[in-house]
């Protein structure tokens, strides 16, 4: 009996390494370790026919035999599962994978939109005005009067004497600070317009304006959140810079300058050998438009600033035709 | 602004400061340098050379042949220039040599004759305009000398874009001040010998009829003129610049405009009627003026003019008359030095659309010091290069006459607004370097006198600029605000146009932006009727184009040349969206009616870009165009149905440039707010598009009035649900929506959802007929129901439909 049961368990265990695919699980299982018609069930019953005195021993043999045919049958089981399935062999798995297409949004949202982020979460607002706008807001609320020389710097598209169409976003400024008190802190992202069409120029295109009015804020101020913006906008290490200019509406005007992203800083053509890009015009907000709105200039104080969304796109992406954007052409817009 | 470093360096030492530094100073101080052009570059390979002989061209009666000695050689050369003779010192570029305007000299034979190279005129170098013969240089010039050395052609050009607040250095000596202030070296103001104004002797007369318009007027008369080209120094400076050298006189004017910034203008004397000048506006009956460019000009009843005792002579501050211009045979001049009201000076230039360099200075102000040590300058250069005889007779009105400006500066207020630290020694130091002077350094509060050239500081504040731009932007600190924290609330037009944006995105649409302003011919391209309220547009006075001079009205036509541009360019699959602004002019002379509409369109393969080993060969059809509609609307959670948002067929208002079969219009609360069609071959063709076009329109201020879906949690069903599959034979023209909103519309008892799975015509169905299979899920919340329970309904909905709509079962469908 023993050595039948020996037998049983080296037969069974050669079978078992036989094995080569799982379909031939079941019938091993059944034929050795079944509960009914197995052999090592069997052998099991026929325990009653042998020596009284044998059977604790060989009772016991069987059972561990029976263990541990069942072990190495888990485990080839466990084996066999994880191999592919023949089923599945020879699939072209270079073939590409199937989905649906999708689209992009054009590249001045998504720059505009990142802007817009990087301004909200440093807690501004966001505020959207007409795009016909009265010469009021336009210009003269912002302190450029009608026979200004500084309206030389916008060429305006008019659609009655006193009705144009927006040359910046900077008309926010006055409307909302007509209405409120400070503290304020508005961006107004936009379409703005001016006559004016060329390789670096198109007669409509988007801005940021943004600005923020409270007790004592102050140029140094201005350039703290000027550069934390960009910081973020472009890389952290880039240089910035500010220079003197000039803006009817504020005073001290700038002028933000980045490095070159395109040649570091040691010149090229995109920044005229000077190194340096122009991203932003800034300034502190001239107490003439916040006498205008009724704020006390000595009480209150604010910076303003106003950026070309194109333009940073076109540096970040290194576009080089302003036109591209309006076209629409998908193998343009497929790009971003 | 444009100057050059040898005129700079005459002013101001820039010693030490090579132009690129110089440039970088001027840029940090507000001067923005746009350009720094190295001069005559292209001159370096040109050879000064000495005409040895000259002879006739055997062959050609306008050509000579000349032996020219180069230096090393004589070499000989065929000339054409009228001017050519023997002993002329002149300059040659030769073969192998390359002109500024690029053109390559090479050996050549004209007309049988050897020329071993070129002699060139003074254009052909770019050194001036004259190209009537070759140039004539200094006869003691040695030949063989590079041209650039010869004439002392090392300089470099700077040009400044000046912003309009500075007006002082609209002139070299207002650069040369600004240098002087951040080197410390001195400024060197030109030095005259001109006898001073004694008022006495005069034989003209002055009169300012119009005091406001014109603060000052001086002028002077110079004798015995002789009129001429100016000498080389003169010109060259001017060309420099980019101004083109006239005569000895105009060139004297032209030249201390720019030294100094004040415009001057030379009449001639002798064509001055009454020996006199009235300042003053026109009379009813002068309309017309000729200008000295000739153009003969409509004038306006408030435009200064500069007249004599009949009639004007020059249109004041813009420019002078062509009667009494000064020409080659003037002896008597009388010189202007005067100064206007900047915005009667813009308006007039603007209206005569005549913006001139002297415009462009008194529009944004001319200092009205400068008109007498301007005018000295003048009558100082106008004796040395035109032997003009200086009379001491000269007349200065100066009625507008101000004392100089006084301004309190809070030196608090300054570290307040630039978040610095100054004390008043420091602030008043920098307001010296620049001609301001300070009277008290040790007060907080500084009493600061403003120099009259800068006519742009009128208040603290601008002080406070000049303090900031001599500290240098980049020294003031970085700091943050110190501001509440509160979080603004969002624009939920802008959220709900970013979320449309992402939804359609995610459809596979690209998002396109147009310009605002359209061709109005679109709208006869769409069809509009001629009362269609999309024809009441918002019209610009100044277009560009005519295909940018109104504001559109629709999105749908920006759409259609993309469309148009893509299959061009070979991209026929399309999907593309929009979400812009739109305009109606509601009423005239107001703003119009902004609204954000979306607009998408879709035409060509139905998945542009897709793998096509998974979905080649299906085109967009009008159903791909409806469910991206529908799938926008449920995205944004716009509530479908009642009090929502439903898509119905209504011909009355189908659009003039949709296909009347296929239009749908998106209606809410009764109101259209959007339509869903394909574009009907009358508008295809206006496109010029040849493949079939999908749109949808929808109006986003409507759309964000509507009441939306509902975040609302509902426990999920604990009991299974049943389905009922319902296959009826309808008459062709029933809706199959209309069966589907029928059984709906029963609200039997535990109908969770009814959906439409097959639409079948053809064999065995009898002509005329669809089949329609509906397939409806019942649930109960409480209990699995059983399926006599589930029976009843369903014969009960079946029973209904076949009732309402005449239908019948479907063979074999039991």
């Amino acid at each position: 009996m023993e050595t039948e049961l020996r037998q049983l368990r080296d037969e069974a265990l050669a079978a078992l390494e036989k094995i080569g695919s799982s379909a031939e699980l079941e019938p091993f299982r059944v034929k050795y370790l079944g509960r009914k018609g197995g052999l090592i069930a069997g052998l099991m019953r026929q325990l009653g026919q042998v020596p009284r005195e044998d059977r604790p021993r060989l009772g016991q043999l069987a059972n561990t035999i029976k263990k541990e045919v069942q072990e190495r049958f888990e485990e080839k089981k466990e084996a066999l599962l994880a191999a592919p399935a023949a089923a599945e062999a020879g699939v072209d798995r270079s073939l590409p994978g199937r989905y649906l297409p999708f689209g992009r949004l054009h590249p001045v949202t998504q720059v505009m939109e990142e802007i817009c982020a990087i301004f909200e979460g440093m807690g501004f607002a966001v505020a959207e005005g007409p795009d016909v706008e009265t010469d009021h807001y336009n210009f003269e609320a912002l302190n450029i009067p009608r026979h200004h020389p500084a309206r030389d710097m916008h060429d305006t598209f008019y659609v009655t004497d006193s009705i144009l169409l927006r040359t910046h976003t900077s008309p926010m400024q006055a409307r909302i600070m007509e209405t409120q008190e400070p503290p304020l802190r508005y961006i107004a992202p936009g379409k703005v317009y001016r006559c004016d069409s060329d390789i670096t120029h198109t007669p409509m295109f988007h801005q940021v304006e943004g600005f923020l009015v409270d007790r004592i804020v102050s140029f140094a101020d201005l350039k703290g959140v000027l550069t934390s913006f960009i910081h973020r906008m472009f890389s952290d290490d880039l240089a910035v810079r500010f220079r003197p200019s000039f803006f009817p509406f504020t005073e001290p005007s700038a002028e933000v300058d980045i490095a070159c992203v395109i040649c570091g800083g040691a010149g090229c053509r995109v920044c005229k050998r000077t190194g340096w890009l122009e991203i932003l015009g800034a300034g502190l907000i001239d107490p003439a438009v916040l006498t205008m709105v009724g704020y006390d200039p000595d009480r209150y104080s604010g910076f303003a600033f106003g950026l070309g969304v194109e333009r940073i796109a076109m540096l970040k992406y290194g576009i080089d035709d302003i036109r591209l954007y309006y076209e629409n052409d998908l193998r343009f817009l497929s790009q971003f | 602004m444009k100057f050059t470093l040898s005129w700079l360096s005459t002013f101001v030492s820039i010693d030490g400061l090579d132009p690129d530094q110089l440039a970088d100073r001027l840029t940090m101080l507000g001067l923005e340098v746009e350009a720094v052009e190295k001069l005559y570059q292209g001159l370096d390979a040109i050879l000064t050379a000495r005409v040895v002989s000259v002879r006739p061209h055997p062959d050609a009666d306008r050509l000579t042949l000349c032996d020219v000695d180069t230096g090393q050689e004589t070499v000989q050369v065929v000339c054409g220039a009228p001017n050519v003779r023997a002993g002329l010192v002149t300059a040659i570029a030769l073969p192998g040599v390359s002109l500024p305007g690029g053109m390559k000299i090479r050996k050549a034979r004209v007309r049988g004759e050897q020329s071993l190279g070129m002699l060139c005129s003074a254009r052909e170098l770019g050194l001036g305009d004259d190209h009537s013969g070759i140039i004539e240089l200094d006869p003691d010039l040695a030949p063989g000398r590079p041209l650039t050395e010869a004439l002392g052609l090392d300089d470099t050009m700077i040009e400044i874009d000046l912003t309009p607040n500075r007006p002082d250095c609209a002139s070299v000596i207002g650069i040369a001040r600004e240098v002087a202030g951040f080197t410390g070296s001195p400024l060197r103001q030109p030095v005259t010998e001109v006898p001073v104004l004694t008022g006495e002797d005069v034989d003209f007369k002055v009169t300012i009829a119009e005091p406001g318009l014109c603060p000052r007027y001086a002028a002077r008369r110079l004798s015995n003129v002789r009129v001429g080209p100016s000498p080389w120094w003169l010109q060259r400076q001017l060309l420099a610049v980019g101004m083109r050298p006239i005569n000895n006189i105009v060139d004297v004017t032209n030249f201390v405009m720019l030294e100094y910034g004040q415009p001057l203008h030379a009449f001639d004397f002798t064509r001055l009627e009454g020996g006199e000048i009235v300042v003053r506006l026109p009379q009813p009956d002068e309309k017309r003026f000729t200008t000295l460019d000739g153009v003969e000009r409509e004038i306006e009843p408030d435009m200064l003019m500069i007249c004599d005792a009949r009639r004007p002579v020059a249109v004041a501050g813009v420019m002078g008359g062509l009667d009494s211009e000064v020409t080659d045979t003037t002896t008597e001049i009388l010189l202007e030095s005067a100064c206007f009201d900047p915005v009667s000076i813009r308006r007039t230039a603007r209206r005569l659309n005549l913006p001139s360099e002297a415009s462009y200075r008194f529009e944004r102000g001319v200092d009205p010091e400068l008109a007498t040590r301007a005018m000295e300058r003048a009558v100082q250069l106008m004796a040395d290069v035109a032997g003009a005889e200086i009379r001491p007779s000269g007349i200065d009105e100066y009625p507008g006459r101000k004392e100089p400006l006084r301004l309190d500066l809070r030196v608090g207020r300054v570290n307040a607004l630039l978040g610095v630290e100054l004390d008043s020694g420091r602030v008043a130091s920098y307001l010296r370097s620049i001609g301001f002077e300070v009277a008290d350094d040790s007060q907080d509060v500084l009493s600061v006198t403003v120099p009259s050239f800068r006519i742009d500081i009128e208040r603290e504040v601008d002080l406070v600029e000049e303090i900031a731009r001599l500290v240098g932007y980049n020294e003031i600190p970085v700091t943050s605000p110190r501001i509440s924290m509160e979080y603004p609330r969002h624009d939920e037009l802008r959220t709900l146009r970013r979320q449309a944006a992402e939804i359609l995105t995610a459809q596979g649409f690209y998002e396109a932006i147009n310009y605002s302003f359209t061709a109005e011919r679109h709208h006869d391209l769409m069809g509009l009727a001629a009362d269609d309220p999309r024809r009441s547009v918002t019209r610009l006075l100044n277009p560009l184009t005519e295909d940018q001079a109104v504001m559109r009205t629709m999105l749908l036509p920006g759409l259609l040349e993309n469309i148009r541009r893509n299959i061009n360019f070979q991209r026929p699959d399309i999907r593309l969206f929009e979400i812009g602004k739109i305009f109606l002019q509601k009423k005239e002379g107001e703003q119009p009616e902004e609204r954000f509409q979306v607009c998408a369109v879709m035409s060509g393969g139905r998945y542009p870009g897709a793998r096509p080993l998974y979905f080649a060969g299906r085109e967009t059809d009008f159903f791909d165009i409806k469910g991206a509609a529908e799938c926008l609307l449920e995205a944004l959670r716009i509530r479908r149905g009642e009090g929502g948002v439903d898509f119905v067929v209504d011909r009355e208002r189908a659009q003039p440039y949709s296909d009347p079969e296929l239009a749908l219009q998106i209606v809410a609360r009764g109101q259209e707010i959007g339509r869903v069609g394909r574009l009907n071959t009358r508008a295809a063709k206006g496109f010029s598009l040849k493949q079939e076009v999908y749109f949808f329109e929808l109006d986003l201020e409507d759309l964000i009035a509507l009441p939306r879906q509902a975040r609302e949690f509902k426990p999920l069903p604990r009991y299974p649900s049943v389905r009922r599959d319902i296959a009826l034979v309808v008459p062709d023209q029933v809706p199959a929506g209309d069966l589907l909103q029928a059984t709906l519309d029963q609200k039997e008892r535990f109908v969770e959802s009814v959906d439409i799975f097959d639409v079948y015509r053809g064999k065995p169905i009898a002509d005329g007929m669809k089949s329609v299979a509906l397939t409806v899920t019942y649930r109960s919340p409480e209990q699995t129901l059983d399926d006599e329970t589930v029976d009843r309904i369903h014969q009960k909905i079946v029973n209904s439909l076949m009732a309402t709509f005449g239908a019948r079962y479907r063979e074999g469908m039991e």
